[in-house]
């Protein structure tokens, strides 16, 4: 298994240093990702989950200053500590990137076929004609309709759905070895995300991609993931099969959030179900559980000491000193 | 877009023909008269007699609006009309003109538009370093000097004292720096923070990370995708300050004794000869006209979302 893993991600924490603040959005994550495997990374806003990805390829907007410790192998390569051009090098090239919003994503001054072409001249040193060949080939692989006049429209002529097959398209234009694709559906409307799911899970199969999906939506996890990591406040809360985690919540985060999916079942009018409490501010790490505040199990050592990710065998992961303690004193009676 | 480039052209002329009625009813109601000036030129303390014989002369008792239709009639054959001062025709004296005011404007620009890139280039590329100080302290001396004073201190330090300029006149390309620096000094000012303020907010936009993630260099997405964002808006201000150079003309052109439209503008204000006041008036005005006709056209070349609604129309 870990021979054919194309990331292995190993006790990674990333520091933000801004002008006035220091921030550890992301603190000892570990996880992995097999060669044409999808694994689904859930948490929600201000988690950490986008910085987690974006943060080791240098993608973190000007002025802020990035500190990362921990491994990150992909692919055989050290990433953590690389410098950007040889970070260049891989973005665009063997790591390929979709973000959320495809209409702000692409430059609206320039051509569709041109932001493609651009990718293949840059890391398969391609001709612009060769290029402009491979945009077109690109353009019928995302099954965009009538390609060759996509090819010459701007961003702005094309609707939703369509900007995000174009943003696919930049992304696998050097066949990348690893997809990450922030949050691909969230800005379209529900029949067009069922497409572009679809479109991926086509797409991985053929190129036989590796892909971290960081999403909010479950149901978008249940229908490509193969795999799935919860992150809470910066830290892991349970990792494993997308079964075990949807199927059988064990951390009370994730049974929260899995119970607060509104239901067919339910009655009409009934009201939503959220999780009491808000996130913490991300700031100094905490010294316990940070989902404790919230936690309906919580006990006295979940403030004092931060449970470790820990599992058995068969099932998931799970940061939480209450599931572990259970699940240990099961095996001493086992 | 041809027919949306036709209704431009067909407003301009529009607005042409308002802009003359305009500036004809401004010269005419303007202090002065010229009638007065002649006849004291005759014989000094002219009668009262004596003055209204020059305005028949001159035709200057007919009815405004009579006095209007054939100014614009002849304009239209171009016929300008006889300076008062001189007597001589407008229309050559205009046509010898104009190159040299040409040549000070699209050459004032040109190094207005090398300037303000360099500059602007300069602080994008290496944002908070000592390049970006320095095009920021060139830009507010830049913008807070009058033309008079820079053209006064240029002419000064490298003219008169180092030497590597002529003073005026029109002899070469040498003779050309001076007024070419003095005239773009303060649009290059003005544009090089359009250049510098549109990189920066463009970087800062979702497409610029996508380049990012593309393996592009941040110079290779200040070139590739920064730059033609910001084109519209600097065609744009380029067209404000193009006009605002045909202005400075009036001050520079006197400053190097350079023969052009503006310094005959200048004369005819002086001697209130409405009819060289007027014909150049009209020069400006056209010039102003074609400015902003030239920007309208550039901008929906340079932005896409324009260029689309002109096919529409």
């Amino acid at each position: 298994m870990t021979s054919t893993n194309i990331l292995q991600v190993s006790h990674l924490c990333v520091d933000l240093y801004t002008t006035r603040a220091a921030l550890r959005p992301v603190d000892d994550v570990s996880y992995e990702v097999a060669a044409g495997e999808t694994l689904a990374i859930v948490g929600e806003s201000g988690s950490g989950k986008t910085v987690l990805n974006f943060a080791p390829l240098g993608l973190m907007p000007t002025g802020v200053v990035t500190d990362l410790s921990g491994s990150i192998l992909f692919d055989g390569q050290q990433l953590v500590g690389l410098s950007e051009p040889a970070l260049r090098r891989i973005r665009g090239g063997k790591i390929g990137t979709i973000f959320q919003d495809p209409m702000s994503a692409l430059n609206p001054a320039l051509r569709i076929g041109r932001q493609i072409a651009e990718v293949a001249e840059l890391h398969l040193g391609m001709t612009s004609s060769q290029a402009e060949a491979r945009a077109l080939d690109l353009l019928k692989l995302v099954r965009m309709s009538d390609p060759e006049a996509r090819l010459r429209q701007y961003p702005h002529e094309l609707s939703g759905g369509l900007r995000q097959r174009a943003m696919i398209a930049i992304a696998i234009a050097a066949e990348p070895k690893l997809l990450i694709a922030d949050e691909p559906t969230t800005a379209l409307d529900v029949t067009v995300q069922a497409q572009i799911i679809g479109l991926l899970k086509d797409l991985q199969r053929r190129l036989n991609t590796a892909i971290v999906l960081i999403t909010h939506d479950m149901g978008v996890v249940a229908s490509i993931a193969a795999r799935v990591a919860v992150m809470y406040a910066g830290r892991l809360a349970e990792y494993g099969s997308v079964e075990e985690v949807l199927l059988t919540p064990r951390h009370p985060y994730t049974s929260g959030l899995i119970a607060a999916l509104p239901s067919v079942d339910d009655a009409p009018g009934s009201p939503f179900r959220g999780l009491p409490g808000t996130p913490p501010v991300l700031g100094a790490p905490l010294p316990g559980c940070a989902f404790a505040p919230r936690c309906p199990q919580v006990i006295d050592i979940c403030a004092r000491r931060y449970p470790p990710l820990a599992g058995g065998a068969g099932t998931a992961a799970v940061a939480c000193h209450v599931v572990n303690a259970r699940q240990s004193k099961e095996q001493a009676h086992a | 877009m041809s027919t949306l480039i036709a209704i431009r052209l067909r407003n301009a002329v529009v607005l042409l023909v308002l802009a003359t009625m305009l500036c004809f009813a401004l010269v005419v109601s303007a202090p002065g008269n010229v009638a007065v000036l002649i006849a004291e030129l005759r014989t000094p303390k002219a009668t009262f007699e004596q003055i209204r014989v020059v305005e028949e002369e001159l035709g200057l008792n007919q009815p405004l609006i009579l006095r209007y239709g054939s100014w614009l009639n002849g304009a239209l054959h171009g016929n300008l009309g006889v300076s008062y001062k001189t007597g001589d025709a407008i229309g050559p004296a205009l046509a010898s003109r104009l190159p040299i005011t040409l040549t000070l404007v699209v050459g004032g620009a040109a190094f207005a538009m090398l300037l303000s890139f360099a500059l602007g280039f300069l602080g994008a590329l290496w944002p908070g370093r000592f390049g970006d100080a320095l095009s920021r302290v060139i830009a507010l001396l830049g913008a807070s000097m009058p033309s008079f004073f820079v053209g006064a201190l240029l002419i000064y330090a490298l003219a008169v004292e180092l030497g590597l300029f002529p003073t005026f006149g029109t002899a070469g390309l040498s003779s050309w720096v001076l007024p070419w620096m003095t005239i773009g000094l303060l649009p290059a000012a003005v544009l090089s923070r359009v250049v510098r303020v549109g990189l920066e907010e463009a970087m800062a936009r979702p497409f610029a990370l996508t380049a990012s993630a593309k393996g592009l260099s941040r110079r290779a997405i200040l070139f590739r995708h920064a730059l033609p964002n910001i084109a519209p808006t600097y065609i744009n201000a380029l067209g404000a300050q193009g006009g605002a150079m045909v202005v400075g003309a009036v001050v520079v052109e006197p400053l190097f004794a350079l023969k052009g439209v503006a310094d005959l503008f200048l004369q005819g204000v002086l001697f209130r000869d409405f009819m060289v006041v007027q014909a150049c008036l009209l020069v400006f005005l056209t010039s102003f006209i074609l400015l902003n006709l030239m920007v309208d056209i550039g901008m929906m070349f340079t932005d896409p979302k324009l260029r689309r609604q002109g096919a529409n129309a």
